[in-house]
């Protein structure tokens, strides 16, 4: 008892930093055993197929209030989903524009085999990637020294605990990028494994047994050394 | 359901809502259990700490202004695409492949052209006779017979020379003329040859001063 806790004393230290939007409702709250008791992952990302569908067939028909309507159901959780591959918010929402850009550009080929808001982050996370992978290109160019590449995490919002989040977020970056996106995309943005097996063209199998890998891993290095010596009994 | 701490983490990893009751219910009596799952779930709540709502109230404005843009920017190729199809009801690769097919045709038809004309060396391509060739050597024909009928003048002199001047003067002409039959052969093989012409223009031009000056010389 006691040894197999987290190096943060998760319980006392969040409660007063995790006040969910709730007046925007953008995220759900889908924490603690008891949502497994009820009806599991809560549904963030999902949308009536309709009115998903009638958000494709807008946006394809040229549609500035479609793509105002998207911005405004998902903008906030793309950023800050950007904003945790990426690590800064001014990249984060220049990754944000080019998937809408990409979205407009690419709408006449959506043709509907996953629904339009999954297609959308598929996008988004593919842009992050990419900006990653050009930054680390441009960062080559001007140093050999550190070719290892690491966002740099700003500070957040007052809100959200510092060292809680900066250990996270150190954690994190030493996880496979397999394991980092279904760990933000699933219990920081709220998706169900299906919309997540979507996004990452994996199965959902597959993104269940990522996100147990990356909760396992985040787990060891987060626990102090003690309690790892105690988990091998 | 009975669970033991075995099914622990194979719940963890795809556990249903009545797998994780039986597990909770499990835990009431197994300290260890109870801190995994404590640990586990610690892991969700402290991932919320992630969680940004910092408001951006500029991006949408950008966004809209941005994708404006590139809408009218694909108005504009479209467009432009439109003016330059010249099979609308074409696809893209089949105007390509058109548009092949045509420079393959033209480059075929060009070297067999290059091949099979017909090569007679000293004979020129009727289409080049012109009709303005024709006067040149139809004015040619008439200043030939005035310089002729000025040799025929300065012909006493030059046959029975009175200074070593006019004598130097009739082995020019004999050059002259030497030079004037060569040019003419030639012309006459090669009758569109403007070169040849104004070579043998110059000659001719060359006599007639020469002559005018032997006839000068026997005042």
């Amino acid at each position: 008892m006691g040894t197999m806790g987290l190096a943060l004393p998760w319980k006392t230290r969040i409660t007063s930093a995790l006040r969910e939007p709730a007046a925007l409702g953008r995220w759900e709250t889908r924490v603690g055993p008891s949502e497994h008791l009820t009806s599991g992952p809560a549904q963030a990302g999902a949308e009536p197929a309709s009115e998903d569908a009638a958000l494709a067939a807008a946006c394809r028909a040229g549609d500035l209030r479609a793509y105002e309507r998207l911005y405004m159901l998902h903008g906030a959780r793309m950023k800050n989903l950007a904003r945790n591959v990426l690590g800064r918010t001014v990249d984060a929402e220049d990754a944000v524009q080019e998937t809408f850009l990409k979205v407009q550009r690419s709408i006449a080929s959506f043709r509907g085999q996953s629904s339009f808001v999954t297609w959308t982050y598929r996008i988004l996370i593919n842009t992050c990637y990419d900006a990653r992978r050009s930054r680390l290109r441009k960062k080559e160019v001007t140093t050999d020294d550190d070719a290892e590449e690491t966002p740099r995490m700003e500070p957040r919002a007052p809100g959200a605990h510092p060292s809680l989040r900066m250990a996270l977020e150190r954690a994190l970056e030493r996880l496979t990028r397999h394991q980092r996106d279904v760990f933000l995309l699933y219990e920081v943005e709220g998706f169900r494994h299906a919309e997540i097996a979507g996004m990452l063209e994996i199965s959902e199998a597959a993104s269940k047994n990522t996100l147990f890998q990356a909760k396992k891993n985040l787990r060891g290095m987060l626990e102090p050394p003690r309690s790892r010596a105690g988990e091998l009994r | 359901m009975k669970v033991t701490c075995k099914d622990r983490e194979r719940i963890f990893e795809d556990g249903t809502a009545a797998e994780w009751a039986a597990l909770e219910a499990h835990a009431a009596a197994c300290a260890t259990c109870a801190e995994e799952i404590r640990a586990w779930n610690s892991l969700s709540v402290a991932a919320k700490a992630l969680r940004d709502d910092s408001p951006s109230p500029e991006l949408w404005s950008r966004i809209e202004r941005a994708l404006i843009e590139q809408d009218a920017r694909k108005a504009r190729r479209t467009e432009v695409k439109r003016w330059f199809s010249f099979f609308p009801n074409v696809s893209l690769g089949w105007q390509t492949a058109l548009a092949a097919a045509f420079v393959l045709i033209l480059t075929a038809s060009v070297t067999w052209i290059i091949r099979e004309r017909p090569y007679h060396p000293g004979k020129q391509d009727p289409l080049l006779k012109s009709a303005a060739l024709k006067e040149v050597e139809s004015a040619e024909g008439a200043y030939e017979k005035a310089i002729d009928k000025l040799a025929a003048e300065a012909k006493p002199q030059l046959d029975t020379p009175a200074t070593p001047l006019l004598a130097s003067y009739h082995e020019k002409l004999l050059v002259l003329d030497s030079a004037i039959a060569d040019l003419r052969a030639q012309a006459g093989l090669n009758p569109s040859n403007a070169q040849l012409r104004y070579q043998l223009l110059a000659m001719y031009q060359e006599k007639q001063r020469t002559l005018e000056e032997v006839l000068e010389a026997g005042k």
